[in-house]
This record gives C-alpha cells, structure tokens and sequence, in this order.
C-alpha cells in the first residue's frame, strides 16, 4: 500500500513539524504585563466637576469629601484588523475623596477602590493577554492607586469669569498590574487649570502632562510614555430653591490623553465625553451637599477611552467665609 | 520581680484622672489634629460632622535562638516561607501600619467610616510555629516587607435613641462626637473587624498602646471569622439599656481558611457572636463583665476526619492534597484539605475589667472553644485565658506613659494535638511531632510619651511551649514600638 505509507509518513512528519514549530510560535508570543487602564480621574474632593476643577476655592480653612461610584464598558479593547480582544471589559470603581482648602490653595487625596475588573484572555499581535480578575470575594480589601494633589488658583476670583490655576499630583502605585489597576511605578500629573463663570454659564478645563515612566510599546493598547492631557467642560448654572440656596449645573466634559511620542496619532489618544448634571448647595459657612451624574461614551475608542461610562458622585463640602470648617450642621433644609 | 511588679502596679495609689489604655479626654489630654482645629475655634468636636485621625505605628521584634529537638521544614517553599515550626535560630521582625480614620455624620443617627490602612510587615518564621501568642499582634494582617495599602473598614453605622440619660461620646477614631441616648440601638452595617464592636476591654485598649503580644488583643480561642487581615463584612446589631448592653453580630468568613478571599453567602457560611456586658462600679471604681459565645459554620476540616481518612487511606495525605492545603509535603501525615464541608465551632467566653484605682485596671478573658476543628481566620487555641493589670503614668508623674503586665496561656484539644503529632498542620502551626503542652506567654511593657503624640515602648516577652509544643523553647522575645497618633 505504497500510498497508506506515504500518507501516514506525512502525517507522522507533519506531526512532528508541528511539534518543533509549536514551542518557537509560543515562544515568541509575550505576555502582555498590564497597566492603570482608567482614564477617568476623578477631579479632587469639592472641585465641581467629575474630571476639571472648578477652582472655587475661598475663605479660610475648608474641606471636603467626597464618594464617586463609576462603571465604564470595555475601557481596553484592541484589535488587530482582523480581531478584536476586550481585555477589559467591565470596570466598575469606588473613588474615595478628601481635600482641605485654605484661601487659594486646596490638598487633596483620592484613593481608588476597584470593585470589579473582569474581561477577557487571549493573544493578539503576538501577545498574550490575560484578562484581570478583581471582585470583592477574592479581593475583599483591594485599593489601587492614590493620588496626592495639590491645586492653586493663581489668578482669578473664586467666582470670577476667570480663574486660572495650576496643580500637581502624585499617583503613589498600589494594586496588580495584572489587574490592570496600576502601572506599579509612581506617577505624576501636572496640569495648567482654567475654570470660570460668566452669568449662568459656568466652564473649566484643564492642560497638562502626565508623567509616565511605564512604555510598553509595542504592546497593544499599552501606555507608551509620557502624555498630553487635556480636556474642557461647559454648561448651565441654574439657581433653584429658595433663596437660590441650590444651584443645578448641567453640561458636558470632554477629556483624554494623548502618548506625546506618537502625538495625537489615532492608537495612542482617548477621547472621552460626559454629560453631567450636578445638584449643589451655594450657602456660605455651612456643609454643603453636592449630588452628580454622569454618562457618556468614548469619542476615540483607544487607549483607555471606554465605550461607554456612568457615574454618580456625592459630595460634602463648604465655602467658608469665616473660621469653621465644613461647619457644625448638614444643610439639607432647603433642597 | 515579675510579682513584685504586678503587685506595686496593682496596689500602688492613683494621682490622676486619665484612665488606662488608650489616650482620653480630648480637651486635656493627647494631642491630635482634630482637637487642635477644635481650641482654635475651626471644629466642633463636641457635635461633629466629620472627623478625620490618623496613627502610625512600627514594631520591631528580635528573637534570641532557643532550643528545640526538630523543626519542621517539611514544606513547599513557595507556599509557606520553608517552616512550619517557628525557627531556632535568632529573628528580626517587624511590622509599620499607617491609617486614617475618616467618619462622617450622613444624617440623625446615621455616620459613615472609611479607614484606609497601609501595612508591612515580616514575620518570624513566617507566622508559623506560635499558637495563640503570636508576639505582635499586627502580624494577624497579611503583608508583605513590601508596603501596601488596603481598605480596612469601610461601614454605616445608625444608631436610634430609646431614651434614658445622656452619654457623652467623645471625638475619637471610629467616633464622632456626639450625644446619645444611655437607651439605645446600634446597627453596624458594612466591613470592620468584629473586634471593633465585641470584646471590647478598656484596660487593655487599644492594642497599639498596650500589651504587643497577640495573647492580649482578645480571647486567643476566639475564632473569629474575617479575612486574612481581620476584616469581615456584616452587620451588628446592638442594644444599650442604660449599664446593660446585649450584642449580636453575623459576619463573613474566608474562602478557605486563613485567607483573604472572603465568602460573601452569608445564610449559608458564616461566624454569629453574642454578647451580654453589664458595666458596674466595685467601691467606687468601674468594671465591665461580658460573655461572650459564637458558633462558626464555615467550610473546615475536622482533625477527627482527617485522621481516620489518612488511617483509611494513606493515600489521602498531605503531600497529596488536592485542594487548599498549606503547602505541607508530608506525605505520611493527614491533611485537613481531604475533609473540609461545612463545619460548626464553638466558643463562650468571659471578659473582666475592673479599675482598681483611678489609674489602675486589671483585665481577665478566658475561653473555652470546641477544638474539633481547624482555626479559620485567628490562631489554633482551642482554650485560652489571659490576665493582667495595665496602668498609666500619672503614679510617677508621667500621665500620658503607659506599662503593663499581662500571662496569657492558651491550650489544645486531644484531637488536636493528635493530629499534630502525626505530623499534620493546622494554620500557622504544625513542627511534624508534638509533646502536647500549654503555650504561655508573660508580656511586660513600658511606653513613654514624647509631646502627648508619641510613644515609644520597650517589651519583652517570655514564651514557653511555642506551638503548644513541650519539646520546643522557651524563647525570649525583645521589642521595641514606635507610635504616633494625630
């Protein structure tokens, strides 16, 4: 049966071929390591605005916190061209905000609890992806990275038509890069602030650098360095309530990053938006309540810019006009 | 000299005002940054809104090398720092925790707490070979050398007033200031360590004042369930009736024991506590009584189980285990990973504290837990019992200073130690043979206060029987604390 041999004689050699080729092709393929995936960094304790800072700050010694509940839909999702690999697919975070204020100048910490970060293994590009895995049975306790800031209005009454402001922050690492939770290296943020209100318009934006250490080009999807970041936020301001003791705002933020050595390239830049609307109290010496939410989508789907998000945040806080700090009583008399 | 120590600690004459154990009296007494915004008109503590504390503390620990016959290292490396005894040779430990305290009033009644904590941390021997008088009572929170930050408690807590006369509750960590009703209910929702609400001691206070050893932080037998560090998710309901205050509470327990990855089913897994107080005054001085009982439903192994499986089957030992086990590569000893289901333990115990001057407390627990099955989430003790007298420095003129003395020993069941002596391990303990005995622990400190924010502590402990083991020790433990709170 001179062609039974020669088919089980290919067969044997192509087994073995692809034995030897097997472990090279594996080989070859790399492990994607992780990284602080989210884009979203909520603005300090008291600043207004989900990401840009309303640059309020006045009187003496003040403070704030505040608690900001955020889901975002597939924040990492590559492809190739011919495939695509939502390595993170559902993030869902607690934000933990403190800030104290004195005058022009406010200190700030942020910390960052993930609640759940799942998506999905696989390889693409020739590396291997495996998908994080954070819920609060296996990480009862997790926080991820904290932010150190400290903000300053250089220019500008606190509700001036124009303010402008500068701020740096330090992001001290903490978490798993597998998680996708931290880059495991510190960072920095340092951004020039702008914010004002004109009538009932009120707006605020922000430029700056991100401060990057970690590249991991060519990693797919992966930070690449140093970035631009940028962003700008406008809208309504509408007194409510008796006296006007509230105020509702309402408009959207746009925000995002860019990877400075490939600037603006398409791959390396998120582009996010959010329509946000906040309820806040605008009594003086008093604690004060603010009520936020937000949803909105990614403009340029890369990079960390997520499908879609929501957000909800609370906040208590004051403007102090004279020596009390966050007051002695909640004002919730007057919604 | 021990016994003439205790004796001038317990009889000597109170001069002060300020009680034992943790700082008090906010207006006179320690520093901090709330109380300072308060005397500069910024804050009032009295009816906060908002509080924010913060500590820091680091202990070091050195182990001289002690005598001991045989020492377990019959162990994957990888699993469980290569020993399961604690070693002979001398040891450094320590471990740094930093926290902040935040707590804000939401509503009537209602306050909200995050703690944010960052620890690190190195063991002896890496946690092993130490029943129920592990020598730093930090090291229950796993860690590395490496630092971490974790949430340690995050919870609401609303509290309704039924009446009766007002009690002051001062500003203070986990406290806003307030004033509440001698009559009332306080739920408790969220994730805190159970010792935050049950078994509480005001001699012993605040560990990171006190005593250093574990012995003393609460009942050695008392298995709570909680997390690897300590932490469980529940609630707590209690009721305050004036002097008498009745408690329960249900929180979550691990995964698999000993672990971080905690089980969140609670109706099917969990830990449920009950405790009855009744505060007193004895001549003129208070005192608290309380008993204490919980009963665990969680998924362990019980020794019985596990050694009749190894004696049925050799085969079901510990090197082959095919579930959670603690890295044990014995293969001719049982393994409790072959029998873990769903398990019931038991505990009752009672809790002392009595002030026998103004400045003067002495404090007994003692336990007494079913020993049928393996530790949880604390430490192997199936008994314990500890006593002691702490006292401040107002004696000598040093009122913020605090010293203490305190025994604690703990025990195993007969099951228990059987299954250790064939050479199984439970938890943080298991030296391959066992020549059952008590573990005791004698612990005396000495903290000084430095500008009423620091302390620095000197202590020394002696321990006998590490791992409730007769043919090991004794050891003699050295520390020293730095702690600073604001």
């Amino acid at each position: 049966m001179p062609n039974s041999s020669w088919h089980r004689a290919s067969t044997v050699a192509a087994v073995l071929l692809a034995a030897i080729l097997s472990p090279s092709r594996a080989q070859a393929q790399q492990q994607a390591q992780g990284f602080a995936v989210e884009r979203f960094y909520p603005s300090a304790a008291g600043a207004g605005w989900f990401v840009m800072d309303a640059l309020d700050m006045q009187g003496d010694l003040g403070g704030a916190m505040a608690l900001t509940l955020g889901y975002a839909r597939n924040p990492l999702r590559i492809a190739d061209g011919s495939q695509n690999l939502s390595v993170v697919s559902d993030e869902a975070s607690a934000d933990f905000g403190f800030a104290v204020t004195y005058r022009r100048f406010r200190l700030s910490l942020n910390m960052d609890m993930p609640l759940v970060i799942t998506g999905n293994s696989g390889t693409l590009g020739g590396y291997s992806f495996k998908s994080p895995s954070v819920n609060p049975g296996t990480d009862p306790d997790t926080l991820a990275d904290y932010r150190v800031g400290f903000d300053a209005r250089i220019l500008g009454q606190s509700d001036g038509p124009f303010r402008l402001g500068a701020s740096a922050q330090l992001v001290i690492p903490n978490g798993r890069r597998g998680d996708y939770d931290t880059d495991d290296t510190f960072r920095g943020m340092v951004r020039a602030l702008f914010a004002g209100d004109v009538g009932h318009f009120a707006y605020a934006g922000q430029l700056g650098v991100h401060l990057r250490p970690l590249d991991d080009s060519p990693t797919p999807g992966s930070p690449r360095g140093s970035e631009l970041l940028f962003g700008a936020a406008g809208g309504a301001k509408l007194p409510v309530g008796r006296g006007a003791d509230w105020a509702v705002v309402v408009g959207p933020e746009v925000y995002g990053a860019t990877a400075l050595r490939s600037f603006f390239s398409s791959s390396d830049t998120a582009l996010e938006g959010l329509l946000s609307g906040r309820l806040e109290g605008t009594r003086v010496n008093r604690a004060q309540l603010r009520f936020k939410l937000g949803a909105g989508a990614g403009i340029n789907r890369q990079f960390g810019a997520p499908e879609w998000r929501v957000v909800v945040g609370i906040e208590m806080f004051n403007r102090n006009q004279r020596p009390t700090l966050l007051g002695s009583q909640v004002d919730v008399t007057n919604p | 000299m021990l016994v003439g120590l205790a004796a001038w600690l317990l009889l000597a004459p109170a001069r002060a005002n300020a009680q034992a154990g943790p700082p008090s009296g906010h207006e006179d007494a320690a520093f901090d940054f709330m109380n300072l915004l308060s005397r500069n008109g910024l804050h009032d503590i009295d009816h906060e809104t908002w509080n924010v504390y913060g500590q820091l503390t680091y202990i070091s620990s050195w182990k001289r090398p002690f005598k001991a016959p045989y020492t377990n290292t019959d162990v994957n490396a990888n699993v469980s720092a290569g020993t399961y005894s604690l070693l002979p040779t001398a040891e450094r430990s320590f471990t740094g925790t930093f926290s902040l305290f935040f707590g804000l009033k939401l509503w009537r009644g209602g306050e909200a707490y995050f703690v944010p904590e960052l620890i690190a941390e190195r063991p002896l021997s890496g946690l092993h070979g130490i029943g129920g008088a592990i020598q730093n009572f930090e090291l229950q929170k796993t860690g590395s050398a490496t630092p971490q930050l974790y949430r340690a408690r995050l919870f609401l807590r609303q509290t309704f007033g039924l009446g009766g006369e007002h009690v002051v509750k001062s500003s203070d960590p986990l406290q806003l200031g307030t004033v509440v009703d001698s009559r009332r209910l306080v739920l408790t929702a969220g994730n805190f360590t159970i010792l935050d609400v049950f078994d509480r001691n005001s001699v012993t206070g605040d560990p990171r004042q006190t005593f250093l050893n574990m012995a003393f932080m609460t009942h050695a037998a008392y298995d709570f369930t909680s997390d690897a560090r300590g932490y469980s998710w529940g609630g707590t309901a209690e009721l305050y009736w004036d002097d008498w205050a009745l408690r329960y509470g249900r929180i979550t327990p691990p995964q698999n024991p000993n672990q971080l990855a905690t089980d969140f089913r609670l109706w099917e897994h969990y830990g449920d506590q009950m405790e009855l107080e009744h505060d007193h005054s004895l001549f003129g001085r208070p005192g608290a009584v309380r008993l204490l009982g919980y009963r665990n439903r969680v998924i362990t192994g019980r020794f019985d189980e596990a050694i009749a499986a190894f004696q049925a089957n050799p085969a079901e030992n510990a090197a082959d285990c095919t579930g959670f086990n603690y890295g044990s590569q014995n293969s001719s000893a049982p393994d409790l990973c072959w029998v873990r289901r769903p398990n019931v333990k038991l505990g009752i115990g009672i809790n002392l504290e009595q002030y026998l001057a103004t400045d003067v407390g002495v404090f007994l627990r003692a336990m007494v837990s079913d020993g049928k099955t393996e530790v949880d989430a604390y430490n192997p003790a199936d008994r314990s019992v500890s006593f002691g007298a702490v006292a401040k420095g107002s004696l000598w003129r040093r009122p913020f200073d605090v010293a203490g003395l305190g025994f604690g020993m703990s025990w195993i069941s007969a099951i228990h130690a059987k299954y250790l002596a064939m050479g199984g391990v439970d938890g943080f303990i298991g030296d391959g043979y066992l020549r059952q005995a008590a573990e005791g622990v004698v612990d005396g400190f000495y903290s000084v206060n430095l500008l009423k924010a620091v302390w620095l502590a000197g202590d020394y402990q002696f321990l006998w029987n590490p791992g409730f083991n007769a043919d090991r020790g004794p050891v003699h433990i050295f520390g020293a604390r730095i702690h600073a709170e604001f």
